[in-house]
């Protein structure tokens, strides 16, 4: 192919990791640390953690690449469930830590509210689905937008996030429904 | 809210499912229902997918430059240990196959408070062979112990001519005074066993045999009472440091 897409790009070095070679491994870090980064930032909210999950997330990848074929997933919505899978187990092993994150909490709702929606330059590597997702998530409130995303990234149920948000338990339940009742019928124009 | 149809809420439901917030026995009784009917499966499948590509669209952000640094540290130390797992399964003398020491090394860390994942750093030092054989001492194994943070807080050498154990410290711990560190050997499939304890001297030196560290892939320094504990007690305080032990065959 003469002009590789993003897609097939990363899935070669993916690839070329399974069969371990190291120097893939390196551009594929090269390539895609920024975005996963940005996302276990995301979901741990604290530069150290995020980093130790980026660590242990591009550990799992040179351990696992050889498994990547059998998924069937986009190249980058696999790298972003290893990097979200390890940021969720390091939250679970701090779970000590929680008053301190929910205080970050109410920062960070204020001021990813701004931030939450990439501008379609920050999405040249996103897949298909991806940008069909990022498409109907504008249909959203902010607000809708902010629970369904997080409830996803940090695997929090209703009451988990009515804590964390500092909301009632049934404006978060209304919130995430309202989000998900506009997902249903925006996705299925891209089905 | 009514939602007219049961196509639009077994999609509601397979999104809640996807999402993560359908929970408890509704969670149970959707999952059953997928096992049994394959447009549920499918309703679940397709909205899993969907919101895994939530992972790909938050901002990108740089990491540290030493985040890279710490991931080839880690391959090299894992390539390391797979060699020396190799070579020991190789020699006729060494019995435990790498699942033995993996096993008791995940026992081990089971057991530590930090329970982090155990950080190697292998450090190869090219030594010429002939300034190896000219120079005494004969430093046979090396171990870098890190800490959590992945720094190098203790070298550790053994020669084998003088049954010698030098500990180096590295990093500026200091353990409080009513407490020592002492040094441990995790044999493979067995219980850590004590090397010594250490004084508050920068350097120090243990007697110990080559059998003490022979076929022991990994050495661990916890922080015990002071004076330490008995060996057969195992270690009763914190794993601060810890490390592969590399046998040097150059």
């Amino acid at each position: 192919m003469i002009d590789p897409s993003p897609d097939a790009e990363i899935i070669e070095l993916i690839d070329r990791v399974g069969r371990r070679e190291e120097a893939a491994l390196r551009q594929l870090y090269d390539r895609t640390s920024p975005r996963l980064f940005g996302l276990a930032l995301r979901v741990v909210r604290q530069r150290e953690w995020a980093e130790d999950v980026l660590q242990e997330a591009f550990l799992t990848v040179w351990r696992v690449a050889g498994d990547y074929r059998g998924t069937l997933s986009p190249p980058m919505a696999w790298l972003g469930m290893i990097v979200r899978s390890r940021a969720l187990d390091l939250l679970r092993r701090r779970t000590a830590d929680r008053a301190q994150l929910t205080q970050e909490f109410d920062e960070l709702l204020a001021d990813t509210l701004e931030s939450d929606s990439p501008n379609p330059m920050d999405l040249a590597d996103a897949g298909e689905q991806a940008w069909a997702l990022h498409q109907c998530l504008q249909q959203l409130d902010d607000k809708q937008r902010q629970v369904v995303s997080l409830a996803y990234l940090r695997d929090l149920s209703h009451s988990e996030l009515s804590e964390q948000l500092k909301l009632p338990l049934g404006t978060v339940k209304t919130w995430i429904r309202r989000g998900l009742e506009k997902l249903r019928v925006c996705m299925g124009h891209f089905a | 809210m009514n939602i007219a149809s049961p196509a639009e809420r077994l999609e509601l439901l397979a999104a809640s499912y996807a999402l993560g917030t359908l929970r408890g026995g509704a969670r149970r009784r959707f999952e059953t229902l997928a096992r049994e009917h394959a447009t549920v499966r499918a309703a679940a499948l397709i909205w899993q997918g969907r919101f895994a590509s939530l992972t790909e669209l938050e901002a990108a952000a740089l990491p540290d430059a030493a985040v890279w640094t710490r991931i080839r540290n880690r391959i090299e130390a894992e390539k390391e240990a797979q060699a020396l797992a190799r070579q020991r399964q190789a020699a006729p003398a060494s019995a435990p196959a790498p699942r033995g020491w993996l096993r008791s090394l995940a026992l081990w860390r089971g057991a530590s408070a930090a329970g982090a994942l155990a950080t190697v750093l292998a450090v190869v030092v090219g030594v010429n062979l002939r300034d190896e054989l000219r120079n005494a001492p004969a430093v046979r194994y090396v171990a870098v112990l890190q800490n959590d943070q992945s720094a190098a807080s203790v070298l550790v050498t053994f020669d084998p001519k003088q049954q010698q154990l030098t500990l180096q410290r590295l990093g500026d711990y200091a353990e409080g005074a009513d407490k020592s560190l002492q040094l441990w050997a995790l044999p493979p499939g067995g219980a850590p066993r004590s090397l010594g304890v250490l004084d508050r001297s920068p350097a120090l030196r243990l007697a110990a045999a080559e059998s003490a560290v022979r076929a022991v892939p990994t050495l661990a320094i916890s922080l015990e009472p002071r004076g330490g504990v008995p060996s057969e007690r195992g270690p009763t305080g914190p794993v601060l440091f810890k490390g592969a032990l590399i046998e040097k065959t150059l």
